[in-house]
């Protein structure tokens, strides 16, 4: 049976710079599960925002412009379809919440104008109706005194509360699935266990799709189900978060693996992966990853590696599995 | 000793014009500086004395030629006349009275009542005239910045057009063409006058438009003219605030310069038309031309502190 709420299909979103043609995203395959959450990990500059911006059709243009691939939520191609049909989407069905809370809402708004806004834009409820429902979702974020966190401008609330604010604002039209650019990294960790809590929740409770992307290899041990390790724009290896920890099979996230510091050994120096992350303007050829593989072979420098599935579940795109 | 500065604390949860503490945070910014308060206290003043000193003050139309050219209070001015009947040629002293403390003019109006309406006229020019260059500038400026590409070229190359015309002599274009209707001479300030804050309000909104809460409310589903209206002019705001204070005192003089050059509304009692009129008898009524004078000088100059004081306490990077 067929539950994939999202799938993305060989999505390629280029930025044209005076410098050249930058290739943020460059193939990228995966797909959304009801009620599953799926995470995207990688490091700084691997293309997850970008990719999370191309779903929502929200890439600057110009420079950036989504060359190739498509966008399928429900059949239909978010990529090409009418831009009025993508703003209903956008929001009621599709809902986004933001790294940074604090840039994220407008400074010279109060909470409640930022949430009824959008309530009232998508559903038919007048401004009482929204302000009671605001107040819901504020109180199901765990926030006290919602009346006066409703009437206060973000910048009298504290990161957490931001954030949690912001995730009501992204919740606030019941989304089948929600996209949550890093939401875990601008805040500190008390608090980012008090948000992947909610995170879980809602998953639990509304039966939501979570599109989860984060850099960090314990939320994703945390909250996905499954995971798709992206690197140069590509995705590399895709598999339930366990078979990630315990069993990675691409060299690169056996790297990623190995950085995570290990709280009980202070001995030493932290490991890390040599070289850093190739400049999307000028991807080498072949395997992206190969400069930085420590298992690299002559195959890895001319040819790009193609996906082979090593299980029903998991499936990962190096040369040393083929 | 220094002052404490207080920044606005959590409990603050209403707009700024509500908002006891926010207001009283500017206004201890604001206040600092003397000369904006000077400002702003002529301003209300001048604000006060057009609204209802019209109703204190006698009939500024009322010509009487036996009281032609009185002084103000405390100043004597000779009068001289000719008896063709003795044919003798005399000359009498004739003191400012309490019943024209500011004089009048040679037509026997009273100067007071003449300043005090002519202070609504001056202030409705500013106010409208600003107001309609204001509207145009912002939503030129935030358009051109929130479309980007060719709309941006377009605008702004059309903006820099505008910036060429000598405003003046487009005034005075406008004026021979329409002939000298106070109405008309709003408008054309205000139609042309909107050029500087479409620049200063573009280059802003450039920065906001980057900024993660204008990609978040598209995210959320917001059309363009949901970001523009709801999330990019409130944040400029401030910047017009400011704007508007410095421009209202170039209206006011571009008027009373018309008007001064012949080209105003004589229909009116602006205070340009006051001293374009008391310029002929500067030598026999002085005060004819020097009050108004002195009234367009001083607001001028309240509006100018005003504006600045204004800048420095909504800028978060000024130390005042």
């Amino acid at each position: 049976m067929d539950n994939n709420v999202l799938k993305v299909n060989n999505l390629k979103t280029y930025f044209y710079t005076r410098h050249g043609t930058a290739r943020a995203v460059n193939g990228i395959d995966f797909e959304v599960k009801h009620g599953e959450c799926l995470c995207l990990v990688g490091e700084s500059g691997c293309g997850k925002t970008v990719t999370a911006l191309s779903i929502l059709r929200l890439v600057e243009s110009p420079p950036g412009k989504i060359v190739d691939g498509e966008v399928l939520y429900n059949n239909l191609d978010l990529t090409k379809c009418r831009i009025k049909r993508l703003r209903q989407i956008r929001g009621k069905d599709i809902a986004m919440v933001f790294q940074e809370a604090q840039s994220a809402l407008n400074p010279v708004l109060t909470i409640s104008d930022q949430i009824i806004e959008q309530i009232m834009l998508h559903l038919p409820l007048n401004k009482k109706e929204a302000h009671s429902r605001a107040c819901g979702l504020l109180e199901e974020m765990g926030i006290p005194s919602v009346e006066r966190v409703m009437n206060v401008y973000p910048h009298q609330l504290s990161g957490g509360m931001k954030q949690r604010a912001l995730i009501a604002m992204g919740l606030s039209c019941n989304p089948q699935i929600l996209i949550a650019d890093e939401p875990t990294t601008a805040v500190d960790v008390t608090i980012k266990a008090q948000i992947l809590d909610i995170f879980r929740d809602l998953k639990r409770k509304r039966q939501m799709s979570l599109l989860f992307i984060t850099h960090d290899l314990a939320v994703v041990s945390e909250i996905g189900d499954r995971a798709v390790v992206l690197y140069g724009g590509k995705d590399v290896e895709t598999a339930p978060v366990s078979e990630i920890i315990d069993n990675p099979k691409h060299p690169y996230t056996v790297g990623l693996i190995g950085c995570i510091p290990d709280i009980s050994q202070t001995t030493g120096r932290l490991a890390s992966i040599p070289g850093t992350i190739p400049s999307p303007l000028e991807l080498p050829p072949g395997c992206p990853f190969h400069p930085r593989c420590s298992r690299v072979m002559d195959i890895c420098r001319h040819q790009e590696p193609s996906y082979i599935s090593i299980s029903h579940t998991h499936k990962v795109s190096c040369f040393l599995y083929q | 000793m220094t002052k404490r500065t207080r920044i606005p604390g959590k409990e603050i949860s209403k707009p700024v014009y509500i908002n006891t503490r926010l207001v009283n945070y500017y206004w201890q910014r604001t206040s600092r500086n003397k000369l904006a308060v000077f400002g702003l206290v002529f301003i209300l003043f001048l604000i006060l004395l057009a609204l209802i000193g019209p109703s204190f003050t006698a009939d500024p139309t009322l010509v009487d030629f036996d009281e032609k050219n009185m002084p103000p209070v405390g100043f004597t001015n000779i009068k001289s006349a000719y008896h063709i009947d003795t044919n003798e040629f005399t000359t009498t002293e004739i003191r400012g009275t309490g019943k024209h403390p500011l004089g009048t003019d040679g037509k026997g109006r009273d100067m007071l009542s003449m300043l005090v309406s002519g202070a609504m006229v001056s202030l409705q020019v500013g106010l409208i005239a600003t107001g309609i260059a204001l509207i145009i500038g912002t939503i030129l400026g935030v358009l051109s910045a929130y479309a980007g590409g060719w709309v941006d070229n377009i605008l702004m190359r059309f903006t820099d057009i505008m910036m060429t015309f000598p405003f003046f002599l487009l005034l005075v274009l406008i004026v021979f063409i329409f002939g000298p209707s106070l109405a008309f001479i709003v408008l054309a300030i205000g139609l042309t006058g909107w050029t500087g804050t479409a620049r200063l309000v573009r280059s802003e909104a450039l920065s906001l438009r980057t900024r993660e809460f204008v990609t978040a409310a598209k995210a959320l589903g917001a059309t363009d003219k949901r970001v523009i209206f709801h999330h990019l002019i409130p944040n400029v705001m401030s910047l017009i605030i400011v704007i508007a204070t410095m421009s209202i005192p170039g209206v006011i003089l571009a008027e009373a310069a018309l008007s001064f050059i012949g080209l105003g509304d004589p229909t009116v009692p602006s205070w340009g038309i006051i001293l374009e009129a008391g310029q002929h008898s500067l030598d026999t009524a002085w005060w004819i031309a020097v009050e108004p004078g002195i009234m367009l000088f001083l607001t001028v100059l309240a509006f100018n502190f005003l504006g600045d004081g204004l800048r420095d306490a909504f800028d978060p990077r000024s130390s005042v």
